[in-house]
């Protein structure tokens, strides 16, 4: 077996075609220690043209694992998943890492050892989790990238606006950004106003990593709030294993408050069953404004057609890889992290079945804007963003590097369903608000 | 004194009763007198009071060309155009004292300069202040979305829009302003309530609310952060202050500076501070200090000493504060206006480049838009919370893990001794990155250092037990990833030819006992 051929850096062996002559059936089982098949892969990844700098060898790779499983061919699987290992690396290029994430996903798709992966993975990421850990990792990303900033921008602003001349705001964060969107909002309420309004903010945690270190991110509000002088007030309710379980009197909130609830990046992770009692939850807390940012993708009508779900978390992990690839320093660490995060996500969309033996929200069965709306319109009537609202965002936008756009509210329709950042013209994350 | 127009009205005599936000001492500052002025808001009891109607206010062209129609702003103007028109035109010479002096008031009946004892003597002065304040916003800021009535409020934005930096206490500079503020509120230095080191930052109400309440107890720990820059941290109650106050003139201002009508404030901070603290400086108040956070795991006899050196060299100049000031002009003029008088006066540095304190501006900002409110919430609340937060304050040089394996501690040691290239690579943004935004002070270093090196150590490490695994994992962090990978092949099971192949224990231990269960023990050669 020649080794050489094998490196890491894929491309290298995809200059030297001509070496191996034969090779173009798929079915290569009695050759899997020969290089052919790895130009058998390349020959077949012609979609790009040529198959070498920009050869995305990974995705079809991927692709035609996720099918050999879904068609349980197991000598096949065997032979595309060693040819990934070789292939693959979290320290590569993109091709190498998405080989790598997703690799490990399909092994434990193949042996069908999902949730044991998960847990291993969470128990790591939570043991090395820090309140100066993830801080630094949120900053730094919202520094390169607008991914998380743009929801903040929107939710703030369809906040401040609905809760316009309100002095007692009660605010809901159901979300994963520890608590980073607030800084700005408070600074607003601070500076906007003739009259500060008193803030009060129930962050409801639900997954454990975030847990350890809301005690921390409670002080630094605090203080931030003090600092600007809004009267603040701040609660963790920490022991909900179920949204739908948030009750007005649980949550604290009192009549004369005025309510707005903010889920970032949080209804994803609720059981795509329970999503529907979980809006009717929400409903029930009486709020003024709804703010809903949730990143574009599908994983969740597919989850019954494995191949077809692959294909999605491919696409849209591809575009994320990507757009982390271009926003940070070749060697960040921050950036190393974030794809590890993802390594979970993946392994639990692709490699677990939504059985309900989880002790918290982790679904990460997203869905797109789209498929919210229909469940949100059940319950809420859509709330547009105003144009100074789409201006504060498209300001946003400018702050960062180019590649990032805005599609902005839908003019012809009735309603406007949100607006999406889109990166190199793929809608990543939308942003909506709603009224009841 | 009467007069045949029926729209003059005599005006009051100054000292009419100011608005809350106003100073008894406003702006006398921008101008050297070539003229005697009066100070805004506050007219010459013998000129002419004009009402005009929001109309003709707001009217630009007044004066028409009788051929083409053409508008002008200005009288002369118009004359210059009717030459061209062989009109006969006469320009108007500046007429001699005879004539009164016109103030003008606002037409906007709940508006302080309504009354004709505040009117304001420029007609495009009031035309502007009628378009600030009761005014449609039809300028706006493209980079920041601001909005102004008056165009040249806005053309003067969008010229420093974008171009102030922003500096957090811990010394991290900022372009955009929302990235500051996030990260200010994370920021270790707003937590280090024990930090020995002074922090530049203008008071705010909160701050004086404070002190009202008696938090003379405690008094290390808030104020540092709020207004530290005035007091030491280790104070003890000293009264020398206050004669240092008196004695320096100082004490006039600090009522109107922190307190808006509260003359409590002036009591406490005698008692609160050391009078060694001014003695270097003879304007211990609005000399705001930039700190570096490098002394706060010094002893309180070192930092003094630090503080003292940085007296010298204050970064933060009161200039740069009036200047920023008056992007708010259009919203708070009079108070703008009362703080550049307050510090122009004082100042005593060169204006440096955007070393100005943003908190500054924030709390600044903050203290405008906050009212009264604040005073009653504060007294119950607030104090309570600052004291739960102080206990609970993470002591700055403890690990964010407490973790206390051994080689763990050997090898972060290790890595903070190794090299500085290894700092720059994990702490520093990129310096051309495109937002421009700062480098986290080298001062900082031991600890993000020790957190990153620890964080790498593990995701990617097995506990290295000899220090030559470590150098070859400290290689790797130096080199690109791409090329340190380029050369490592391994099986399957991920172990290769080097030893040292990052690969989780966890990853190796699944797949060894799953391979097996799959039947692909030709692959499990682990070994």
């Amino acid at each position: 077996m020649d080794r050489t051929l094998f490196t890491p850096k894929g491309t290298y062996f995809f200059h030297h075609p001509t070496q191996q002559s034969n090779g173009t059936q798929p079915d290569m089982q009695s050759s899997n220690n020969q290089p052919q098949t790895s130009h058998t892969s390349t020959s077949r990844s012609s979609d790009s043209g040529e198959p070498c700098v920009t050869g995305k060898w990974a995705s079809s790779l991927l692709k035609e694992c996720a099918r050999a499983i879904s068609d349980k061919d197991s000598s096949r699987i065997h032979h595309l998943l060693w040819m990934l290992n070789e292939l693959a690396s979290p320290y590569g290029d993109c091709d190498q890492k998405l080989a790598s994430y997703f690799l490990q996903a399909l092994f434990c798709k193949a042996t069908e050892s999902g949730h044991r992966c998960y847990k291993t993975l969470s128990t790591v990421a939570e043991k090395s989790h820090s309140f100066d850990s993830a801080r630094k990792l949120i900053l730094k990303f919202q520094e390169v990238s607008p991914w998380t900033t743009f929801g903040h921008v929107a939710s703030n602003g369809a906040i401040l606006e609905a809760l316009e001349g309100e002095t007692k705001l009660h605010i809901i964060d159901i979300s994963n950004t520890l608590c980073t969107q607030w800084p700005t909002l408070l600074e607003a309420l601070a500076t906007r106003n003739d009259e500060t309004p008193r803030l009060k903010l129930t962050v409801v945690v639900t997954a454990s990593l975030v847990r350890s270190v809301m005690k921390e991110i409670g002080q630094r509000m605090e203080k931030f709030a003090r600092l600007m002088g809004v009267p603040f007030e701040f609660q963790v309710i920490s022991g909900v294993n179920h949204l739908g379980e948030l009750t007005k009197e649980g949550l604290g909130i009192r009549d004369d408050e005025a309510v707005a609830v903010n889920c970032i990046g949080a209804l994803r992770r609720v059981e795509v069953e329970e999503r529907r009692r979980v809006i009717q939850t929400l409903q029930s807390l009486g709020p003024r404004v709804v703010t809903v940012v949730e990143e574009e993708a599908d994983f969740s009508s597919s989850r019954n057609d494995f191949v077809k779900c692959f294909e999605e978390c491919l696409r849209f992990y591809t575009l994320y890889f990507e757009m982390l690839e271009e926003s940070f320093v070749p060697t960040s660490n921050e950036r190393l992290m974030l794809e590890r995060e993802c390594s979970r996500s993946i392994v639990r969309v692709l490699a677990c079945d939504d059985i309900e033996d989880d002790t918290g929200e982790d679904c990460e069965r997203r869905e797109k804007g789209i498929q919210w709306s229909e469940r949100l319109k059940e319950a809420f009537s859509p709330l547009g963003f105003s144009e100074d609202v789409v201006d504060d965002v498209k300001a946003l936008l400018k702050r960062y590097r180019s590649g990032w756009a805005l599609v902005p509210p839908q003019q012809g329709e009735d309603h406007q369903l949100g607006i999406y950042l889109t990166w190199k013209d793929e809608p990543v994350v939308w942003a909506s608000a709603w009224k009841p | 004194m009467m007069a045949e127009d029926g729209l003059t009205l005599p005006s009051s005599i100054r000292g009419f009763v100011q608005e809350p936000n106003s100073n008894p001492n406003p702006n006398p500052s921008a101008n050297p007198v070539k003229k005697k002025r009066n100070l805004p808001g506050t007219p010459d009891p013998e000129a002419e009071v004009i009402a005009l109607s929001p109309k003709s206010l707001m009217a630009t062209n007044r004066f028409i060309c009788e051929i083409c129609n053409k508008g002008f702003q200005r009288d002369q103007n118009l004359q210059l155009h009717r030459r061209g028109h062989n009109l006969p035109w006469k320009l108007r010479q500046r007429t001699s004292k005879e004539v009164r002096k016109k103030v003008y008031i606002c037409p906007e009946k709940s508006c302080v300069h309504h009354n004709p004892s505040r009117a304001l003597g420029d007609l495009t002065g009031i035309k502007k202040h009628y378009s600030r304040k009761h005014g449609e916003k039809k300028w706006k800021c493209e980079k920041c979305s601001k909005k102004y009535a008056v165009q040249s409020d806005w053309k003067a934005h969008s010229k420093i829009c974008g171009t102030r930096e922003y500096k957090c206490d811990c010394g991290t500079l900022f372009s955009r302003k929302d990235s500051f503020i996030t990260h200010r509120a994370f920021c270790d230095a707003l937590a280090e309530e024990s930090a020995r080191l002074t922090s530049v930052s203008a008071p705010n109400p909160i701050f004086r609310n404070e002190l009202m309440n008696g938090s003379i107890s405690n008094p290390q720990a808030h104020i540092i952060p709020q207004f530290s820059s005035v007091f030491r941290p280790e104070f003890v109650g000293s009264e020398q202050l206050v004669g240092h106050l008196n004695a320096d003139g100082q004490k006039s201002r600090l009522p109107l500076w922190l307190d808006h009508g509260n003359s409590h404030l002036n009591n406490h901070i005698g008692v609160n501070t050391n009078g060694s603290f001014l003695a270097p400086t003879s304007a211990g108040l609005p000399e705001m200090v930039q700190t570096a956070p490098m002394s706060m795991y010094g002893s309180p006899a070192s930092s003094q000493n630090q503080w003292l050196q940085r007296c010298s060299e204050a970064s933060f100049t009161s200039s740069t504060l009036p200047r920023v000031l008056k992007e708010e002009e259009e919203n708070k003029g009079n108070l703008s206006e009362s703080i550049t008088s307050l510090f122009s006066s004082n100042q005593n540095q060169q204006e440096s480049s955007a070393h100005m304190s943003a908190t500054a501006l924030l709390q600044k900002a903050a203290q405008m838009g906050s009212t009264k409110s604040n005073s009653a919430f504060f007294s119950t609340t607030g104090f309570g919370s600052i004291n739960s937060s102080l206990n609970n304050a993470t002591p700055f040089s403890s690990y964010p893990h407490g973790r206390s394996n051994n080689q763990v501690h050997k090898f972060l040691i290790r890595q903070s001794n190794q090299s500085d290239s290894m700092n720059q690579l994990i702490n520093s943004t990129s310096p051309s990155s495109t937002m421009g935004d700062g480098l986290l002070m080298g001062d900082m270093n031991s600890t993000p250092l020790v957190d990153t090196a620890k964080n790498n150590m593990d995701h990617f490490l097995m506990v290295p037990s000899n220090p030559k695994q470590a150098q070859q994992i400290a290689g790797k962090f130096h080199a690109s990833s791409n090329e340190v990978e380029r050369g490592l092949t391994r099986d399957f099971l991920g172990v290769g030819s080097d030893a040292s192949r990052p690969f989780l224990p966890q990853e190796l231990a699944k797949f060894a006992s799953i391979g097996s269960a799959m039947g692909m023990s030709q692959y499990s050669g682990n070994h």
